[in-house]
């Protein structure tokens, strides 16, 4: 390494840090939150440093409400996201191979209808929603939260469209010589070079249920299906007292598996997946 | 027999099969769950509809009155607000970020995750307690203002700092859409910058040359998904300023939920989005349109 | 191909975890009435909303209700307050609402889908004989029927601190003080103590409903018969928003910046010293001096004028009410009756939601109450004992849409952009307009 080089990376990593540090102060804020008490969070200012460590709040928010303890809002949490993930990813994948590499009839309604099916907030087809699931029978289970991932979502499908706009149709021509049909071009070409599309999707779309608090909330009726988004909400009710060390806690606490997905699929962001999988 | 079977597998392997299956599960979704819900909303939009009351239709009367709403049409002025500010700083600041580290470095798995945790706390009641208490009369933000003479500020009470803040809090969970331009940087081919580091490209050529147009899919694509995103805007609006001060923050989502559940004027609620559906899908459709000068697909390469 | 095993071993995680799942995802049964005889399980769905501590006492009461009943089994659902309504109306949509639910002031917008419980009163399913009338009517709608039994009742005050009002050479509030003298202290704080006179006030009530109480005897904002607009005279309003117009312009209240700046009622200005004064309700007084950690004592919302009519009695906080739609409406009765008068199941519940209406179970939780309870059991006791005035304890259903708009009005007022005197006859064009349908 010469010294110019060495100048470049030390200027390179003073500054990513010093962004960084800035960017992660408000979460380590909310770490340290969760070994203060109600006085220290409200009116200690920005102080990092718990005057005092109060771990007690970790056992108290542990314990959650009425003989459940988070375990349980946990795992249901990670049940929802995942299953809801693996389908996402399952169905996203297929439509948007429909989508982008297969010229059928009313390819551009179907993407039109799809993109607008974004643009309605969710607020206003709650209800009627509501309605149809309550008629088949299915509110107070999980199926209301996990069913519509196996229908493809919007976001996802446009995004792997776009990844998948990067693959030549060379390649899908040269694959139909070879002897190829359009079912196995998508699982020999498509889907294979779609993988850093897909890894995105596991973490974004990972995050999204784990976070998700409206359809839980709504859709689910005994607190022993709780998620944990809806039960850390549950602390805070704007008519009476909020134990917010205790909520600070299992906010925390609820961050570590998003975090773990995360660096778990993020290595192989960082590594290139498909290499170089796509020549020009 | 053997006609019969070249037949079948014409039908199999005909464009128009394909796509149908492949699409299928969206159309199954879509007309099962989707549709219905969406044309009871059309007709909601037509009524006068209280929750727990039925329905009464009266035309066009919610639109009508749409338009001489003045905490709508506030609600849409700062909303498009919003969405123009916060939209090209956050792609523009995830996309400096995500170059920066994808750049050949010790420790970039590291810096990535650091830079995508704000990401993971969405819009929780601990954020938008952090967030008062930066921009609090005696938080942080005040502090680091006065150290350099600046007096200080009422952020939370100011109506254009406190949509300021809405910003910068959108551009700072920019965590997707860096994660997503970091995939798509990872597959531009290094043989490109090699060839062109040959020519003699310095950096800034070679990040307008190879960089940004093979990158433009993607580009497009995060543009349009965080405009739509933007205008739903709701979870931080509702927790940290309510709309506030005196509707400078009120959203168009925040208004459409407090008409749907607060107010219970489901009707008017419904009517509100529709209109706004038509705005987004203008805007959205005005973005593919350009997508054709700038956008850049393996045919063009 | 490391994906592959990766994906290998999530899968087979997923499975695991899938199987604990469904276990637990048997499909919400609704409420079953089976004759006593046959000694059949009755399921009755109940919900309410709250903080930890109202949920782990009510599920306590909820097991010993069902350990007295091992034939009944109650499935409890809770929820913080806004989640909670959110949740409701879009079951009131679905006609699919609990059997037993908690419900505010803001009854009337539910009222197709509450079943009256005159009935079960009459047969003595719900015994109502240890309470009085004041208290029952604070649940009756408009025709005299009993829409729910209250579960705590309270009413709202100016907490301050009695140290802060002697530095700054005051005397502490009495039981008949005016806003005038109100807005005179908060003046004189801020120019002796550099602090706020008063922390956020509850301007609906202060302002609006109270307000229009207080300025005629017997009259109200809301029409009793909760159809329409009492209060003709904008004046009383525009006097109010000119009030805090001018204290906020004086630094002697909050802007609009610092009123949001207070996150919760334990992080309110008097809690953290920067005002000697402000809005509770009684039911907060507890958090307010446990939070403050300093002597904080509670005197009457101020009057219009002295010895006027005080404007607002003791009211209902919560109350309990079975559905329409249920199926069990009977055995949801005796629970109800259980829940109000059960002495064991009021000590677990300790008058968290306020102060009981039975007399007693009153005594019962009073006995075991600290100090900073035994303030709130005397205050409500006070202005229990004001002379009565026939005020609308009811918010009708537009009040919510009302109140906010008022919001917007006030900050309108503060900023300069709407005179006070406009702004009254805004708000009262506005609500008038809401009840035109």
């Amino acid at each position: 390494m010469t010294n110019k080089h060495k100048i470049q990376a030390s200027v390179y990593h003073l500054f990513v840090c010093v962004l960084g540090l800035m960017m992660i102060y408000p979460v380590l804020w909310m770490v340290s939150g969760s070994l203060k008490n109600n006085a220290e969070i409200l009116n200690g200012g920005m102080n990092l440093i718990p005057p005092q460590w109060r771990f007690s709040n970790f056992f108290t928010g542990y314990q959650g409400f009425g003989g459940i303890t988070f375990q349980t809002f946990f795992s249901n949490s990670f049940f929802v996201a995942s299953v809801s993930t693996l389908a996402t990813v399952l169905s996203s994948s297929c439509v948007a191979y429909a989508f982008s590499r297969v010229s059928f009839k009313g390819r551009n309604i179907w993407f039109m209808s799809m993109i607008c099916t974004m643009m309605l907030p969710s607020q206003i087809i709650l209800v009627p929603q509501y309605i149809i699931y309550n008629k088949l029978g299915l509110v107070g289970t999980y199926l209301p939260l996990i069913l519509p991932h196996f229908f493809g979502q919007a976001f996802f499908i446009y995004q792997m469209m776009q990844f998948g706009s990067g693959i030549p149709k060379d390649l899908d021509e040269a694959a139909i010589i070879d002897g190829c049909s359009k079912y196995s071009i998508f699982t020999r070409i498509f889907l294979p070079l779609l993988k850093p599309s897909i890894v995105t999707t596991i973490i974004i779309q990972f995050y999204w249920k784990w976070d998700d608090f409206m359809s839980p909330m709504i859709y689910l009726s005994k607190p022993r299906m709780y998620t944990a988004s809806v039960a850390i909400k549950n602390f805070a009710d704007s008519t009476s007292t909020t134990d917010y060390g205790a909520m600070f806690a299992m906010s925390t606490l609820s961050l570590i598996p998003v975090f773990l997905i995360f660096l778990f699929f993020n290595r192989y962001l960082v590594e290139g997946i498909s290499g170089s999988g796509i020549k020009g | 027999m053997n006609e019969l079977k070249t037949n079948w597998k014409k039908i199999l392997y005909h464009n128009n099969t394909v796509g149908y299956i492949f699409s299928f599960p969206f159309l199954f979704g879509f007309f099962a769950f989707t549709l219905i819900p969406v044309l009871v909303s059309v007709y909601y939009s037509m009524t006068n509809y209280k929750l727990g009351q039925s329905p009464v239709f009266i035309g066009l009367e919610n639109y009508r009155n749409l338009f001489s709403d003045d905490r709508f049409l506030n609600s849409v002025k700062v909303t498009l607000i919003y969405v123009i500010t916060s939209v090209p700083s956050k792609l523009i600041f995830a996309l400096f970020i995500a170059y920066l580290l994808t750049q050949k470095h010790s420790g970039v798995t590291f810096y990535r995750s650091l830079y995508y945790v704000p990401s993971l706390i969405g819009g929780s009641i601990a954020v938008a307690l952090v967030w008062k208490t930066i921009f609090s009369r005696k938080g942080l933000a005040n502090t680091i203002l006065a150290s350099f003479g600046v007096p200080k500020l009422s952020w939370l009470g100011e109506p254009h700092l406190a949509m300021g803040i809405l910003v910068l809090m959108s551009v700072w969970q920019f965590g997707s859409s860096m994660i997503i331009f970091a995939a798509g940087l990872k597959e531009i081919s290094p043989t490109y910058y090699e060839a062109a580091e040959i020519d003699g490209a310095n950096k800034w050529q070679r990040f307008t040359a190879i960089t940004l147009p093979c990158l433009s899919p993607i580009i497009l694509y995060n543009l349009i998904m965080q405009t739509i995103t933007a205008f739903m805007a709701f979870t931080q609006a509702f927790v940290i300023t309510q709309g506030g001060p005196n509707d400078s923050t009120n959203f168009y989502a925040l208004y459409v939920y407090n008409h749907a559940f607060k107010w219970s004027n489901m009707g008017y609620a419904s009517a509100m989005s529709w209109v706004m559906l038509a705005l987004i899908s203008i805007i959205t459709f005005l973005l593919f349109k350009t997508s054709k000068f700038w956008v850049f697909t393996e045919a063009d390469q | 191909m490391k994906i592959k095993k990766l994906t290998a071993l999530f899968l087979s995680g997923l499975m695991t975890l899938s199987i604990a799942g469904c276990s637990g995802s048997k499909p919400a049964a609704s409420a079953e009435t089976v004759s006593k005889d046959t000694g059949k399980q009755i399921t009755l769905r109940m919900a309410w909303w709250g903080s930890q501590t109202r949920h782990d006492a009510t599920n306590k009461v909820i097991e010993l209700y069902e350990s007295q009943n091992p034939n009944v089994h109650i499935e409890a659902e809770f929820y913080d307050f806004d989640s909670y309504f959110t949740k409701l109306d879009t079951l009131v949509a679905a006609d699919d609402v609990w059997d037993i639910f908690q419900l505010g002031g803001n009854f009337p917008k539910y009222i197709k889908n509450i079943e009256p419980l005159d009935g079960y009163i009459k047969d003595g399913v719900i015994n109502t004989s240890d309470t009085t009338e004041n208290f029952l009517a604070t649940t009756k709608d408009n025709n005299g029927s009993q829409i729910g039994i209250s579960i705590g009742t309270n009413t709202y005050g100016i907490a301050y601190d009695p140290e802060l009002f002697q530095k700054a050479g005051l005397a502490e509030p009495d039981n008949d003080w005016t806003w005038d003298d109100w807005k005179k202290d908060c003046i004189t704080i801020k120019e002796k103590l550099g602090i706020y006179g008063s922390s956020k006030i509850d301007h609906f009530i202060a302002g609006v409903t109270m307000r229009a109480s207080q300025a005629k005897k017997d009259a109200n904002f809301f029409k009793k018969t909760n159809d329409g607009i009492e209060s003709e005279d904008p004046a009383p309003f525009a006097d109010y928003l000119k009030m805090i117009k001018e204290l906020t312009d004086d630094g002697a209240y909050p802007d609009a910046g610092a009123i949001k700046e207070i996150k919760d009622i334990e992080g309110d200005y008097l809690v953290t010293g920067d005002a000697a004064m402000t809005w509770v309700s009684s039911n907060q007084v507890s958090s307010i001096v446990h939070a403050s950690g300093r002597n904080i004592k509670i005197a009457p919302v101020p009057r219009l004028t002295k010895n006027g009519p005080y404007g607002m009695g003791v009211q209902s906080s919560q109350q309990l009410c079975i559905s329409s739609n249920s199926k069990a409406k009977e055995e949801a009765a005796k629970f109800i009756n259980f829940f109000v008068n059960d002495i064991e199941a009021n000590k677990i519940l300790n008058g968290e939601r306020g102060v009981p209406i039975m007399s007693k179970v009153r005594e019962a939780v009073v006995s075991q109450a600290d100090d900073s309870g035994k303030i709130i059991y005397d205050f409500v006791d006070k202005i229990g004992n004001f002379p009565k005035e026939d005020s609308n304890v009811i918010s009708p259903d537009p009040k919510a849409e009302i109140e906010d708009q008022y919001k917007l009005l006030i900050e309108k007022v503060q900023y300069g952009d709407v005179t006070p005197e406009d702004a009254a006859k805004q708000l009262l064009d506005f609500s008038k307009s809401k009840f035109q349908h």
